[in-house]
């Protein structure tokens, strides 16, 4: 355990480098914030509209931008470029998972999106939201544990994505693939609530909800505790069924591994 | 001879098709990507019917236009601008300014042109005609080229953008934060009209950062659209001459940065 625990540590520091950077991040983030904020003002106007408050897409925008950050790194992007600088033999080489090696990696690069690009928001919002915001204990615990879900299904898509990487050599692209369906299916931009209900039937039997969405609506205190169990169970059914099938694909993709040079 | 041949044919098929086989996903994946937020967008703004009076239909024409502006744009000028900073490092923009033409045409040139904006000029191509012809927009000549005008100003703005982006290259090694926030964060205002946004930055984005004029302009012009209170009503039809003076503007500052460069020497 001490290892990953190790990985986790050093991936955290390796983002502290770039102080620049996340300086550009804060600023930007806080500016995507206060676009949403507008935006939601002028939609919703001053009353309540369709059984969503102001507050309660305040609180949304919050959320959201907290579990994306939370599942934002694409661990695609780091087998790739492992694969082409060929890091990965070596990275194959440690006496580790190299699973958990990428998820350890991804989780302390979230981790440090998260305290600096979300902190500042959440700041400034204790300014503009009125009332207790928070949701009762129950609905937190489901929070906490579909969120731990969420996180965990976004990183085996993108590691299962990542994979493809073993054939392709390339699969950034792929990236492009994954925010469209996890923006249409996801709700990571426009809150299911509002979607007709076709796409709102159709976004249950894709994984992508359960990511970021199901997490806020527990927040959120919108789904009933009694019916907890489906998005909760739902989440688990995906994260083993692309856990099994992306045990399969590893065993044939490291026996296809080609490192040009490296 | 015949034997090089033979074999020159077959890598050069393997290649291409190679070529293709990823270009075909890249552009898919673009699709998806961008159509997602055009259905996302139009789905919040059709559910509540308008967002401060634009209805969904004319949402899409005003981000189409912004990501077709960018198509274009970014298609001549994305290889420039962002392989500056490389070939400042390298050295190889030293080449550039031996040549008999002026080093700015010359980089533009040799940067060459990018493939992979097609992607983005056909989905946002699609949209605007279906949106367009959902707004009973009559296709007269007169209309389409305004239309096409309408295109180019907000073409020329995103060029700018790009340009300007591109100067700090000659001052600061590796990309500046500062000017990727106010070239690219600043630039997703554009989405949305800018009158729901607070008065001070609909002033910053039609006299500072004029990025009103990559589509909100052009599209107030096209659809007839209310400008913020107190704006010129001519404001709209300036868009072309608005977009002429970035795009000058960005190649001399561009030249001004040039003037203080010194070469890494290597």
């Amino acid at each position: 355990m001490k290892k990953y625990w190790t990985v986790f540590k050093k991936s955290l520091k390796s983002e502290t480098i770039y102080r620049p950077a996340a300086l550009a991040g804060i600023a930007g983030s806080l500016l995507g914030f206060f676009m949403q904020v507008f935006l939601w003002k002028a939609l919703l106007g001053s009353g309540a509209r369709r059984d969503t408050s102001f507050s309660d897409m305040l609180l949304f925008i919050i959320i959201n931008s907290f579990m994306l950050e939370l599942t934002r790194t694409n661990v695609a992007g780091i087998i790739e470029n492992s694969m082409i600088d060929g890091t990965i033999s070596m990275e194959l080489l440690r006496p580790m998972s190299y699973k958990t090696f990428l998820l350890m990696n991804a989780l302390g690069k979230n981790t440090y999106g998260t305290l600096t690009r979300t902190v500042p928001i959440l700041i400034i919002s204790v300014f503009l939201i009125s009332g207790t915001p928070l949701p009762n204990l129950y609905h937190f615990i489901l929070f906490i544990m579909s969120a731990f879900l969420g996180i965990l299904l976004m990183f085996e898509v993108t590691y299962l994505a990542g994979l493809s990487a073993f054939w392709l050599q390339r699969c950034w692209f792929i990236e492009f693939y994954l925010m469209g369906f996890e923006r249409i299916f996801g709700g990571t931009m426009v809150p299911i609530w509002f979607y007709p209900e076709w796409l709102k039937k159709m976004s249950f039997f894709l994984p992508f909800r359960y990511m970021t969405f199901e997490p806020i609506n527990f927040f959120l205190g919108k789904t009933p505790v009694e019916e907890a169990w489906f998005p909760i169970l739902m989440a688990l059914f995906w994260l083993m069924a692309l856990n099994v099938l992306d045990k399969c694909i590893w065993q044939m993709a490291v026996k296809r591994l080609t490192v040009n040079g490296g | 001879m015949k034997d090089f041949f033979k074999l020159f044919s077959s890598f050069f098929r393997v290649a291409m098709r190679q070529e293709m086989a990823y270009r075909g996903t890249y552009i898919a994946g673009q699709w998806i990507c961008y159509g997602s937020t055009f259905l996302s967008l139009y789905i919040l703004v059709s559910g509540f019917e308008e967002l401060d009076g634009w209805n969904g239909a004319e949402v899409m024409v005003l981000y189409g236009l912004s990501l077709m502006s960018y198509a274009v744009g970014a298609s001549f000028f994305f290889n420039f601008s962002s392989g500056l900073s490389r070939r400042i490092r390298s050295g190889e923009f030293d080449a550039s300014l031996t040549k008999p033409i002026h080093p700015f045409l010359h980089e533009v040139f040799s940067a060459g042109y990018n493939v992979g904006y097609v992607s983005h000029f056909t989905i946002s191509l699609v949209i605007i005609v279906i949106a367009l012809s959902r707004l009973c927009y009559t296709p007269s000549p007169a209309n389409i080229l305004l239309l096409v005008l309408m295109v180019l100003a907000g073409s020329m703005v995103q060029a700018a953008s790009l340009i300007a982006s591109s100067t700090m290259s000659f001052f600061t090694v590796g990309n500046n934060p500062v000017m990727d926030f106010l070239l690219w964060d600043m630039k997703q205002f554009t989405n949305y009209p800018i009158t729901i946004f607070p008065k001070g930055i609909q002033f910053i984005l039609t006299f500072l950062l004029p990025f009103a004029f990559i589509n909100f302009y052009p599209a107030s012009a096209l659809l007839g659209k209310t400008i913020p209170k107190g704006y010129p009503a001519v404001l709209p039809w300036l868009s072309p001459f608005v977009g002429l003076l970035v795009l000058v503007l960005s190649i001399l500052l561009w030249n001004w940065g040039l003037s203080h460069y010194k070469s890494t020497g290597s």
